[in-house]
């Protein structure tokens, strides 16, 4: 899946009315590329993420996904997008704490329709292969701060997306988890997986194969 | 399916993680229950025995009376006025052709009834076979008064064997004590054998050809209109001819027309009848049974609606405290709604939560609700002496359908400000 953002804008109404938090920005990522997107706290990187992910709506500017206008695709369609085509990394994990590792996964193959054997079988290699292998059953409150981002990137995975998008997804861990998440990443690019990674962490940015720096709603040149 | 069911289980997990806020919203919508099971079985049961009424007493029903005012009240030139004779009743059968039951009834309300030597006091009640077409609530032991007994006058007699007397109030009792003054008959008539036996009534010997032994009262299906406590029936020529029945009294004539439309026919038939038959002194009257059995019905169904309003009025009130724990609960999982929204969760889906979770609260509110309404409508009722409606099973099922349908009514808006939550605005919630 290809991003071709143009001329981008975002300005937020309410709490922050006429603060323009993306003023103008224009890229592309290829398929399969690795890109991390770095800047100084409010800069607009989660911004810029948000919209490329179809959470958030720009205020103007062009974004195509795939080589489709996402201006012209209905709620049930970007909902259909963000199922099937991306998975999300929150530096929060953003898990259900009421529902077990195993349970979480399924989630995004519940909403997809996945039979339940199918999509019980399929979290439990997931989750296997983040390393996660007999803690099914663990609710995320009786995992560590590493071992929660591992089930949110399970989780992530779970509709085979074709972009991984990261949102500072090791801004709430230690060194050594930052690395496994890290490496986790970069073994999922290699097979294939684009991956849009914000993080203000020039360390990790590095070992991404491309950086996209941003200042004041601006992509630096 | 698999979306509700999924979405149920995750709705479980809510009302579980929150019981006390749960309990209070099924109390609320259980309290709708309870007012609405009562109404339906009030509803219920007087349909009911407003049909088994229909059945064994018609509904089409007149009386002819004497008229007391009209025939008594002159204080010049007292003349007698008419009166209604057997010979009368026959004259109207054959004039208004058509009529289901055509039943004179005349009565003696005093008599002295003998057998082997032990005297007590009855009432006798003249009558004719039509008698037994409306209102027979009892069954016969022996044969019924026939024709050939009319015609040729015989003396022969059936005795009514009374029921125990309903549950009532010292009220209640001390009346029907008060008026009874043939205790010492019902009691002989449910203790000694007579059937086929001779008695002697004012000395004058009869044959007990029957016993009508009345069912129970709760097998009795009257909600207009009383029973005449009958004790002996005889043929009313019989009655006539020995004078049980004098030549001033007049017979009430108890008319089912058979059928509710041809009612106001009828009446105007009988009406004319009368006139033809006794001038225009209007010395009789035409009791419209018809119009009180169905101002009875009209009460009774305002007093049952009274009822489900103020039940609907409960699930109202239930229903906007559902709304409100929904809407307590969209605002405290509105990052979860992110969540699900990122991972590919559409509006429908979101709606679909917390609409389900809504429900689900009705529908244990509402299972609640009729099992409460059920305790109360049967046992307490019983021990605190109300009278209690029998609770039919579909009754508490209705109930607690309609409970699920409120609660669905009312999270379609919390439910509504839950799907329309930005995935991005959701995910930023405290």
């Amino acid at each position: 899946m290809s991003i071709k953002c143009s001329e981008l804008t975002k300005v937020y109404e309410g709490g922050h009315a006429g603060w323009p938090a993306l003023r103008g920005v224009s890229f592309e990522i290829k398929p399969g590329e690795f890109a991390a997107v770095t800047g100084p706290s409010g800069c607009g990187k989660s911004t810029l993420l948000n919209i490329i992910g179809l959470l958030d709506e720009p205020s103007g500017g062009g974004y195509e996904l795939n080589g489709r206008d996402v201006f012209t695709l209905s709620d049930q369609e970007r909902s259909d997008l963000r199922r099937d085509g991306i998975g999300f990394v929150f530096q929060s994990f953003h898990l259900l704490n009421r529902m077990s590792a195993m349970e979480n996964v399924c989630l995004p193959m519940m909403y997809a329709g996945v039979p339940s054997a199918a999509m019980r079988e399929r979290a439990a290699a997931l989750l296997s292969k983040v390393g996660l292998r007999g803690k099914e059953k663990k609710t995320p409150l009786e995992l560590s701060g590493g071992e929660r981002q591992r089930v949110a990137i399970a989780r992530a995975l779970a509709n085979s997306p074709k972009i991984i998008l990261a949102d500072e997804p090791t801004g709430n861990l230690d060194s050594v988890s930052s690395r496994e998440i890290i490496d986790a990443l970069l073994g999922l690019n290699a097979e294939g997986i684009t991956v849009v990674m914000v993080t203000h962490d020039r360390e990790l940015a590095a070992r991404a194969a491309r950086n996209i720096r941003m200042r004041d709603g601006r992509i630096e040149p | 399916m698999r979306a509700i069911l999924n979405a149920a289980r995750t709705g479980f997990a809510e009302i579980w993680a929150h019981k006390t806020r749960s309990v209070l919203s099924f109390l609320a919508i259980a309290a709708g229950s309870v007012v609405f099971i009562d109404a339906f079985s009030a509803i219920f049961h007087t349909y009911e025995r407003l049909q088994k009424q229909k059945e064994v007493s018609g509904i089409a029903r007149l009386k002819i009376v004497q008229n007391r005012a009209q025939s008594f009240a002159s204080p010049d030139d007292y003349t007698p006025p008419p009166v209604m004779t057997y010979e009368d009743v026959l004259a109207l059968r054959e004039r208004v052709p058509g009529l289901h039951m055509v039943s004179p009834e005349g009565s003696d309300w005093r008599n002295v009834l003998e057998y082997e030597g032990r005297r007590v006091v009855t009432a006798l009640t003249g009558v004719t076979p039509e008698w037994t077409k409306r209102d027979f609530v009892y069954t016969l032991k022996g044969r019924f008064i026939d024709w050939h007994d009319v015609e040729n006058k015989l003396r022969v007699c059936v005795l009514v064997q009374k029921a125990p007397p309903p549950p009532s109030n010292s009220y209640e009792k001390m009346n029907r004590n008060r008026w009874n003054i043939s205790g010492s008959f019902d009691t002989m008539v449910a203790h000694t054998d007579l059937l086929g036996k001779d008695v002697l009534i004012d000395n004058l010997s009869f044959t007990v050809i029957g016993i009508l032994e009345e069912l129970p009262y709760s097998r009795r299906p009257y909600i207009v209109g009383q029973t005449t406590d009958y004790k002996v029936l005889a043929p009313v020529t019989t009655m006539a001819h020995y004078e049980f029945i004098g030549p001033m009294q007049s017979l009430d004539v108890n008319i089912d027309t058979g059928d509710e439309k041809t009612f106001d026919d009828a009446m105007r038939k009988v009406n004319n009848f009368l006139k033809v038959r006794f001038g225009d002194g209007e010395f009789f009257l035409l009791e419209n049974r018809l119009e009180m059995i169905r101002d009875t019905i009209g009460k009774e169904i305002k007093a049952a609606l009274v009822t489900i309003s103020l039940g609907m009025l409960a699930f109202i009130a239930g229903g906007i405290g559902i709304m409100n724990v929904t809407l307590a609960t969209v605002f405290a999982r509105t990052r979860e709604i992110g969540v699900r929204r990122a991972i590919g969760a559409s509006r429908s889906d979101i709606m679909l939560q917390f609409v389900v979770e809504a429900v689900m609260l009705g529908l244990i509110g509402g299972v609640l609700g009729s099992a409460l309404g059920y305790l109360w409508g049967v046992p307490l009722k019983v021990i605190l002496g109300m009278s209690a409606n029998p609770i039919k099973a579909w009754m508490p099922m209705v109930s607690v359908l309609i409970a699920a349908l409120t609660a669905f009514v009312f999270a379609i808006y919390p439910a509504w400000v839950a799907a329309g939550l930005k995935p991005a605005d959701a995910l930023r919630a405290e």
